[in-house]
């Protein structure tokens, strides 16, 4: 039994090795920098812009917010996605079925980095607010938003590794990356207010993962404490646990399937 | 001279069927031609719905042209790309007709493609949200959409052989896509941005395309405006052409020295 | 009146090693060959894979720029009149690559017509024509991703042959192809060559030089070996016998030995099926073998038999080594 654990630990942390190497092995500085500190701002000044020439106030913050968490959505959806879904463009899936080590930790080692990476990508996010939109984070208890920020970016993995599996029966993974990246940025709240959008929408915001992130940071950085939020954050955290063993169930599927009719190839 | 234009033409028609074909059996280009621009429509409707309904025709402009730019970069700007990663580059470059007719043939029917986009926002927000949707001056905004588009194709042309030329320039794709929605009016006036950015909206074609369609949409423009704004695409559209020239030959010379034709090098 | 001209070609290539300290290594591909090609007349390059024979042919056909020396085609110099060249010349690489996938064999020749400045009433007819040429009657509407390697081989001639071009390249054309559409596609060239088109051929396969080809030229290491006819070839090797011999895995010092005899002319080792047979040229014949078990003492031997040279062996000879 110990050795069945120390096991899955090490698959746990080769995993989240290959993960980082494969994030960045062909990162160069430039690339980095462009990628994933000026394309999402760019993204986040033309929603804050819109925001308010809608509106016709001066408070970003609204907007600022919203984009900032979206950018974690994007590590979950794309990176985790990838990670996955990649498996089939890389041809590797059949040795990975043939492993017999625990599907478990290796999906959730290779999640890892993304977490992390999705955390920089948020904090890079309120950090352009800061400097350029005047995003006030003096109100801002540290814990709460840290909290909130990786439960929101593991639920958001969570969702990539849903994402993932469904990219390995299909030939368009982008295309499905890309469709559910902008339903993320239309029901989740990040641009537009829930409140105002036709009810059918305001169910299916409730069921996926952000929504409540969004909510929450937006809380906290208008002051709110722990208690306040902790309801939300639990959600927040049982949605990404929903989504990853919906991910998990359907690869177990796909992989029993595949070993009885010898193919994945469906469309 | 006239069997030169007749061969170019031909030339272009049938890159344009062609890529059109080839387009159609693919999923991802759907998205960004299709799908992105209706979710942006749509979010752009909800933010803005404050505004009045006055402003559907601007939300359904504004989109479609994020659409195009989108579809540009990523789908035209991958124009001699994508056939050098299919090795039908080197038969491309070993016929006698010339490269950057057939890209322009191509980004055409990319560009072309993308309008479907307007009508879908159109169709979308017309029929589901029940605003009325009235062009101010018809003969003028479908004018300036046929302006648009070839000013936009010629763009593609250069922006396909950049992606050839600059190893790097790959790496700048996710972050020219909003800037161009942001330096050049699509869904806010540049008014907004801080003064110093509006001489870089001026040098961008876009801005100028952005500028007389929604004049024209919206009846916001006066004529000799739209007239001035037609005057510097088409100005626009020349200096891509004939910079395209230049740019081709070089690119071209550059590739058969480097061996790049059929690998990356 | 020669076709083809090439005067000290040479082509280096950069490669670099390693991803963070980037190293670069000038390799030469071409290094400085002289040869020239009548009109009309079907003329092989032979040699092993990389040798230089694919950058050759890409030189000539415009798609790379010589690092030095020169070249023309029909009169025309590759670089500085490479657009007039395009037209009168076709060629074919062959393999998985350079056909649109997602359109029917009939699209691609139709696209390509167009680009070849083909009249379109011209096209109408040839299409079809080189459709039946190819052996892709009834097929051609199917999709190129579904093509067996052969008939996309095959959709390869056809191309290059839309626009009756003078002068053809065919870089290792019966590649990949099963030996009927091999045979087949040989018949389909000896038939270019009869209604007098220029080709140049390369290959790797030593008999489809010898059954085509009017004159061979042998590239190894980027330079020319030997440039002659067939026949002309084989007088390289006449003067020796072949005393073949299969052996189980041969240490280097043992190869050397036995390269260092003295009526030992060359050696080489080949791979047949599972087995390894030693080659050894020696104008003495059988009475070699002795000589030749002495020097192998301590190897486990089997078979031993001695035939005459073939063009196999002068271009074994010519190229040396392993094969």
């Amino acid at each position: 039994m110990k050795k069945r654990s120390v096991t899955n630990i090490r698959i746990f942390f080769e995993g989240a090795i290959l993960s980082y190497r494969a994030l960045f092995r062909w990162l160069r500085p430039a690339t980095y920098i462009a990628s994933k500190i000026l394309a999402p701002l760019t993204m986040m000044i033309f929603f804050v812009f819109i925001g308010t020439y809608a509106s016709g106030s001066n408070d970003a913050s609204f907007y600022v917010i919203g984009n900032a968490l979206i950018f974690a959505a994007s590590s979950g959806i794309f990176g985790v996605t990838m990670s996955i879904g990649g498996e089939r463009w890389s041809g590797t899936l059949p040795y990975l079925f043939g492993s017999p080590a625990n599907r478990m930790a290796i999906f959730t080692g290779r999640a890892f980095m993304h977490i992390l990476d999705g955390m920089l990508g948020v904090f890079i996010g309120l950090g352009w607010g800061v400097l350029l939109f005047g995003l006030d984070l003096s109100q801002t208890h540290l814990i709460p938003l840290l909290l909130t920020i990786l439960v929101t970016t593991y639920s958001t993995a969570g969702l990539g590794l849903l994402m993932g599996c469904v990219g390995l029966i299909t030939r368009n993974v982008m295309l499905v990356n890309n469709t559910v990246y902008f339903m993320m940025l239309l029901f989740s709240g990040a641009n537009i207010r829930l409140e105002s959008l036709p009810k059918w929408m305001q169910v299916v915001s409730k069921y996926i993962p952000l929504t409540r992130g969004i909510a929450s940071t937006r809380l906290i950085i208008a002051g709110a404490g722990i208690n306040e939020i902790f309801p939300l954050l639990m959600e927040e955290f049982l949605i990404g646990f929903v989504f990853s063993l919906l991910g998990f169930f359907l690869f177990s599927t796909f992989e029993k399937r595949a070993k009885k009719i010898g193919t994945l190839e469906i469309f | 001279m006239v069997k030169r234009i007749k061969d170019t033409l031909r030339i272009i028609g049938m890159s344009f069927e062609i890529e059109l074909r080839q387009n159609l059996m693919d999923g991802f280009v759907l998205f960004g031609i299709v799908i992105q621009p209706l979710i942006v429509a749509f979010m752009a409707l909800w933010m803005l719905k404050d505004k009045g309904p006055d402003y559907a025709i601007f939300i359904v402009v504004g989109s479609a042209m994020t659409g195009l730019w989108t579809t540009l970069l990523f789908n035209g700007g991958n124009s001699i790309r994508g056939e050098r990663w299919a090795g039908t580059l080197e038969p491309l470059v070993g016929a006698p007709s010339s490269l950057r007719i057939v890209v322009f043939g191509k980004v055409l029917a990319n560009v072309t493609q993308s309008l479907l986009s307007m009508i879908g926002c159109y169709t979308f927000i017309s029929l589901i949200m029940g605003y009325p949707l009235t062009l101010s001056r018809p003969i003028l905004f479908f004018i300036s959409i046929i302006l648009t588009v070839f000013s936009f194709a010629s763009f593609g042309v250069i922006i396909a052989s950049l992606f050839i030329l600059i190893p790097d320039f790959q790496r700048l794709q996710n972050t020219l896509e909003f800037p161009v929605y942001i330096l050049c009016g699509f869904l806010f006036p540049i008014a907004l941005l801080p003064g110093w950015t509006t001489p870089i909206s001026y040098i961008l074609s876009p801005y100028w395309a952005a500028r007389a369609l929604h004049g024209s949409a919206q009846g916001t423009l006066e004529i000799n405006q739209i007239f001035i704004s037609w005057g510097l695409l088409i100005i626009f559209s020349a200096i891509y052409i004939v910079g395209s020239g230049a740019l081709y030959r070089l690119v071209l010379k550059r590739a058969r020295v480097d061996a790049t034709l059929n690998t990356t090098g | 009146m020669n076709a083809i001209e090439i005067s000290n070609l040479k082509r280096q290539f950069k490669t670099t090693i390693g991803v963070i300290k980037r190293q670069t290594k000038e390799v030469v591909a071409v290094d400085g060959i002289s040869f020239d090609i009548r009109a009309g007349e079907l003329f092989g390059l032979l040699g092993p894979n990389g040798a230089g024979k694919t950058t050759t042919i890409k030189m000539l056909t415009t798609l790379l720029i010589p690092s030095s020396g020169t070249a023309t085609i029909m009169g025309l110099d590759v670089v500085k009149d490479a657009e007039k060249i395009r037209p009168r010349i076709g060629f074919i690489f062959g393999g998985e690559r350079g056909l649109y996938w997602r359109l029917s064999g009939l699209d691609n020749l139709r696209y390509f017509a167009t680009l070849y400045y083909v009249d379109t009433n011209v096209a109408k007819k040839k299409i079809p024509e080189l459709i039946q040429l190819v052996g892709l009657k009834g097929r051609e509407k199917e999709k190129v991703e579904g093509y067996s390697r052969g008939m996309r081989q095959r959709l390869h001639i056809a191309r290059a042959l839309l626009h009756d071009p003078e002068v053809l390249f065919l870089d290792e054309p019966t590649m990949g192809l099963d030996p009927v559409g091999a045979r087949e596609m040989r018949m389909t060239i000896r038939n270019l060559q009869s209604a007098k088109k220029t080709i140049l051929l390369t290959t790797h396969y030593m008999f489809e030089a010898d059954e085509l080809c009017e004159r061979i030229a042998v590239i190894n290491k980027g330079k020319i070996v030997a440039l002659n006819t067939p026949v002309k070839i084989k007088h390289i090797v006449q003067d020796l016998s072949i005393v073949e011999i299969e052996i189980f895995g041969i240490p280097p010092e043992f190869l050397e030995k036995v390269k260092n005899l003295e009526f030992v002319d060359s050696v080489a080792v080949e791979t047949r099926d599972q087995r390894q047979i030693l080659l050894v040229h020696t104008p003495k014949g059988p009475s070699a073998i002795s000589d030749l078990v002495e020097a192998l003492n301590g190897l486990r031997l089997g078979k031993i038999v001695t035939r005459e040279p073939t063009l196999e062996d002068a271009y074994v000879r010519l190229v040396g080594g392993q094969m």
